[in-house]
This record gives structure tokens, sequence and C-alpha cells, in this order.
């Protein structure tokens, strides 16, 4: 029986172009690419101010200033994520394909059928290169964004799941991008993809 | 005005203060206890482990190393902290018992109690039912529901636990958010708010309140008639600042609306008789409540008949609904009140007392605005309940043994956690619960914007209170 479900997770180190890869991707597969967009699917399908959402997405936890009680937490970035992780299991259970960035996508589905789960990461010196032509930063200022974007992506991730950001057990696929280049990386995640699943069939 | 609000049920308070003051001087064993205290409460803060797994641990920490290896195992005081032996007492269950340090059996059965009646209402659809009807009764106007959502929330948090009323009036308010189209989150704030005041009013409104109340033996009535008063001419006030902060963005929402599309309140009743059967029960165990000075049952016993009825009255959902109780509190409860009689019978809690007594002197109404504020500012940031516990221990030993003066200091605090937790997100349960379902619904509030609005309101009520205390107890 031919595979008829592909949903690519996409995790990426800060600068290491993993966003852009995952565009590749999608656009390889015909897929719709799920990111920041995930929030505005969610916000419209409750009639909402997608703005008031965006400043809690891909947050951790702040200790100290949150409760839980009976289930409940009083952290917007807890209840935020959870309601991206439930439109994503929503989503996965429906039968549909998609590429998502982040979001702890590899997490939140694991185990399904069709998940296939990577991690990009780049070289530290060619990340704050990129980081400094796509924000127009100085060497400084690309460097601590990048420091604390990774930092902030780290505390995500570990705060809900119980594996480590990054870690290669995690991931079906670890790439360094900085090392062959975005094209080549995303064809080497497309002709993993085929070979894991030779019998695709999602049109 | 003050003496003659204070009511008969005094009996057993000179004992109680007499049994806090006989505690063991602090020493080494003070020591282990102040440190498995502070163990507790920075767990309980950080949320590591789940609350009622650590007030058990450290209850059982207490035991092994207080009791047991610093003080040279005393079983004597294990068995009185245990305080089972209460419950074989008539005054436990009929009368007025000493409570004495350790676990307070009598909040715990009366809040179980609750717990299954509430579930009882709720599976039968009350609450949705209350707030639609309320809502068509002022024909979906967006002002007028907001303003008598307010009332709803203090009125029903008098009698059952604020997070249950704010889940389903924060629900409630979501769903008519939409309908009306109108931005819920002031709305779910003052309801938050008044649901803390309204909980303040009575002896079962808050958990601080019950454990106040059933470690002094206070009656409801007590309660009603002292921080009731505080509540209602607070209300007053809070429905008008919430008004003025709010009424420019309700007046102008919920127009042209076609309110005969709005949802028929008797369709969210999902068990007529059953739906019946619970207003009556309410009823009832509210009679029971507020004439409990005069039957003389205590609060435990209320408890335990709001239970057998509500499980009678449910026989083919009982076991249903016994498995929505929320142990885990219960549990929480009864670690804490564990760790908190050690810290009484280590001479932790005295040390506190004095330590207050020495700044206050003989001032009762620098201690009752000590009290108020200091339990309010603490209240905002920590949990109220453990709190509560350790600070009633430490007013007994304050009055020294004088019933005005513990009565004074009780209602004090009680206003003091109950309104101090309104402050921040994290300062009371409701306020976890309310602001979860609003960011769960896609309206996350952060601590800026509730604290905007929510901090100056906590500020105007213990300013009323401090202001009330002293006027009705005769301090000014």
């Amino acid at each position: 029986m031919a595979q008829e479900q592909l949903i690519v997770s996409i995790g990426r180190e800060f600068g290491s172009g993993g966003h852009l890869i995952a565009e590749m991707v999608a656009e390889r597969f015909h897929l719709p690419l799920l990111d920041y967009n995930l929030l505005q699917e969610i916000a419209a399908g409750k009639n909402i101010d997608v703005s008031h959402l965006k400043k809690y997405d891909e947050l951790p936890r702040r200790h100290f200033f949150h409760r839980s009680v009976k289930g409940h937490t009083s952290s917007p970035e807890v209840n935020i994520a959870q309601m991206q992780f439930d439109f994503i299991r929503e989503k996965a259970a429906k039968g549909d394909s998609f590429v998502i960035v982040g979001r702890c996508a590899e997490h939140v589905l694991k185990g399904h059928d069709a998940l296939v789960s990577l991690f990009i990461n780049g070289d530290h010196d060619k990340k704050r290169e990129r980081i400094m032509k796509l924000y127009n930063l100085n060497f400084e200022d690309a460097e601590a964004l990048m420091q604390t974007t990774n930092r902030k992506r780290k505390n995500y991730h570990n705060f809900f799941c119980d594996t480590k950001w990054g870690d290669s057990r995690n991931y079906e696929l670890c790439i360094n991008a900085s090392r062959i280049g975005y094209e080549e990386t995303a064809d080497i995640c497309e002709t993993y993809i085929r070979h894991r699943f030779p019998d695709l069939d999602i049109e | 005005m003050g003496s003659h609000l204070l009511t008969t049920a005094s009996v057993g308070l000179e004992e109680t203060a007499h049994a806090a003051t006989e505690a063991v001087e602090f020493g080494t064993p003070g020591i282990v206890a102040l440190v498995i205290f502070l163990i507790m409460f920075a767990l309980v803060i950080t949320e590591k482990i789940e609350k009622h797994i650590t007030t058990l641990i450290c209850g059982g920490a207490m035991m092994l190393f207080v009791f047991g290896f610093a003080m040279g195992w005393r079983f004597d005081m294990m068995w009185s902290v245990g305080n089972l032996e209460s419950m074989t007492h008539l005054g436990f269950w009929y009368g007025h018992s000493d409570h004495g340090a350790g676990i307070d059996w009598a909040t715990i059965i009366f809040l179980a109690g609750m717990m299954i009646m509430v579930e009882g209402m709720a599976k039968a659809g009350f609450f949705r039912w209350l707030c639609m009807t309320l809502a068509k009764l002022v024909k979906y106007k967006v002002l007028p529901i907001f303003l008598v959502f307010m009332i709803m929330s203090a009125c029903l948090a008098m009698f059952i636990d604020s997070i249950t009323v704010i889940l389903f009036l924060a629900a409630v308010t979501i769903e008519l958010a939409h309908l009306l189209k109108f931005n819920p989150v002031p709305m779910i704030l003052s309801e938050i708010f008044c649901a803390n005041l309204g909980g303040s009013a009575t002896m079962c409104g808050d958990p601080p309140n019950i454990i106040i109340g059933s470690a002094l033996n206070l009656s409801f009535f007590d309660f009603l008639s002292n921080t009731g008063l505080i509540a209602g001419v607070s209300l007053v006030f809070i429905v008008l600042y919430f008004f003025l902060c709010f009424r420019k963005e309700y007046k102008a929402a919920g127009k042209d609306i076609d309110v005969s599309a709005m949802p028929d309140p008797k369709s969210v009743i999902t068990d007529m008789r059953g739906f019946f059967m619970s207003i009556g029960i309410f009823l009832i165990v509210v009679v029971l409540l507020v004439t409990h000075s005069m039957t003389m049952l205590s609060v435990a016993t209320i408890g335990v008949i709001a239970a057998v009825i509500t499980l009678l009255a449910n026989l083919k959902g009982a076991k249903h609904i016994l498995k929505l109780v929320d142990y885990k509190t219960l549990l929480f409860f009864v670690g804490l009140f564990i760790v908190v009689g050690g810290m009484q019978n280590t001479g932790v809690l005295k040390l506190i007392a004095d330590a207050i007594a020495v700044i206050c002197g003989d001032n009762l109404l620098l201690m009752v605005a000590i009290i108020i504020w200091v339990s309010g500012i603490a209240s905002a940031f920590v949990d109220n309940i453990p709190f509560a516990t350790i600070m009633v221990p430490i007013i007994e030993t304050l009055s020294g043994g004088q019933t005005t003066t513990l009565h004074t200091l009780a209602y004090s605090l009680a206003m003091g956690t109950d309104i101090g937790g309104s402050a921040t997100p994290i300062g009371a349960s409701a306020n976890v619960v309310g602001v979860s379902v609003a960011s769960k619904a896609g309206y996350p509030i952060g601590w800026g914007r509730y604290c905007k609005y929510m901090a100056p309101a906590t500020v105007i009520v213990m300013l009323i209170s401090t202001g009330m205390v002293w006027l009705m107890f005769g301090l000014i």
C-alpha cells in the first residue's frame, strides 16, 4: 500500500539555513510549510488576532513567574505552545501532509508513521556570517542574536520534550548545512525521504 | 461596633493559644524544621515536583528528621501531628473541638465534601445554565453582562471554590465573546478579582478561611459578619472601578447582534433530574453552613453530608464523581499540615510571632496593618495556603489568649491572604485557571496586562480592609 501521508519535522539552529532548507523540501514535495504561519492558521480558526499570540511563540515557561493549578498554567508561553501542539496533532491525525519547522514537532508527533525528523545545524562562523547578511548586523550583534535565539530555542525544546534539543538520537538525520550548502542539504533530505518512503504517493 | 460582632465561637481558643505557646523552645529541631519548610516552599514554587508529592515528602522528612532524629524519637508528637484521634471526639463532628498542631482533618473532610458536591453540580450543567440564564436576562447586552457576571462571580465564590467558579465563568465568557464579538479579557480579569473577593466573605469561600476558621473555631456567620461585610463594601468599589476601567470598550460592543441566534440556557442542562437535585443539594449545604453555629454541626459534618447526599442523588454516576475529586489537593493539605505542625512544635512559629510582637509592641492597630499588608504582599507571589497555615499559630501566639485580639488578627489574616492573591497572575488558583482558560482560547494574558488592572484593584481592597478592621474593632 502506498504511503499517502508525509510529515517532515525540521529542527534547526539559528543561522544554519534550516528554514530555507525546509522551504526547499516543502517545494520539492509540494507540501505546505508550517512555521510562524501556524499561529496565523490557529488564530484564523478561532477568529482571534494573531498579534496577541506571536510574542509568546517558541518561548519556554519562565520559572518563578508562573504557577500551575489542576493542569492549568498561568504561563501564556506554555498555553500557546500546547495550542500549537494540539493543532499539529489534529492535522497529523486528519492525514494531512506538511513540513513543519521547530515547535517540538519531532517530539509531539513521535511514533507517527508518516513522520521524518531532521535537524539542521551549521558551523559557528558560517551561521554568524549568514545572520550578519540576513539581518544587516555587525559581528557582535549577530553573535549576540545567535546566542540568545539558540538559547531560547534550546530552553523551549527542553522544557516541553523529554529529549535534548539537537541531540542526534532524537532525529533520523542531522546535517551540517554549512559544509555542503543549502541546496545540497535539501537534496540529501529529499533523497533520504524518498528512500524512507519508496512508495510515497502524496499527490 | 467591633466587639458585638464577635460571636460565641471562642470555646477552646485559650487552650489552642496555650498549646501554641507551650511549644518547645527554638533549637536544633527548629532549625531542621525551618530548613524542611524552606525546601518545601522552594519546591512548591518551582513546580519541579508535583505539589502534593513535595508536601508529603517534606511531611515525612519532618516526622523522621525533626520528631525522630533531632528530638529523640518523640512518637507522642508524631501521633499528635497526625491528629487522627481528633476525629474520634464528638466535638470534631458536633460542637467545638480543640484543633491543636497538626493535620486539620476537618478542613480536609470539608474540602473533599464540597469537591464532590461541586462535581455533581457541574455534571448536571448547573454553572453553564446559570451564566447563560443571566446573559439572557440582560438581553445579551455586553455592559450589563460584564456587571452581572462580576456580581455572580463574587456570590458563587462565597460557597463554591473559586477555581470551579472561574473555570465555568471564563469558558462561558469566551463563548459569549465569540457570539457577541467582544474582548473577553477585561471581563475574565474582573471575574477573577470578584471570585477572590467573594471567597473572602465566607468561611468556605477560600481555603485560607477554612483553615483559619476551622483552627480557631470560628463560624460561617462569624466570617460573614466580619470579612463578609468588608467584602461587600469592597465589591461596590470594585465593580465601580472595573466599570470605569472598561466601560468604553464594552459600551460599544455587541451591537447589531441577532440575539435570537443565542443558545437557549435550557439546552446546556445535561441531566434535568440531576440539575434540580444539584440545586437542592447546594441550597441544603448553604443553609447548613449559614446555620452551623446554631445547629452546632461542624464543617467536617457538613462536608460529609454534602458528599453523601450528592453521591446518593447520583448513584449511577457516583464512581465517576469520586474519580473527579482532586485528591492531589487533599494530599497537598495533609503534607502541608504535617510540615506546619512540625514548625509549631519546634518553636519556629513562636519565634516569628515574637519577632512581630517586638516590632508592634502592644499596638494592635499596627499589628493589623502588618498582618493585612504582609500577608497580602506575600500572597501575591506565593501560594496563600501554606502562608495562612503557618500564620494561624503565629496569630494565636500574638493574641496572648485574648479572644478579641485573636479574632481581629484572624479576619485581618483572612482578608490579606484572600485579597493579596488577586494582584498577580500567580497569586491565587482562580487567577491561574482564568488566565489559562483565556490563553487556551487565544487570549494570552501576560503579567503586564494582568497587573495593570488587578494590582490597583488589590490595593483598593486592602486599603478598605485595613480601614474597616480598624473601625469594626474600635482601633480608631
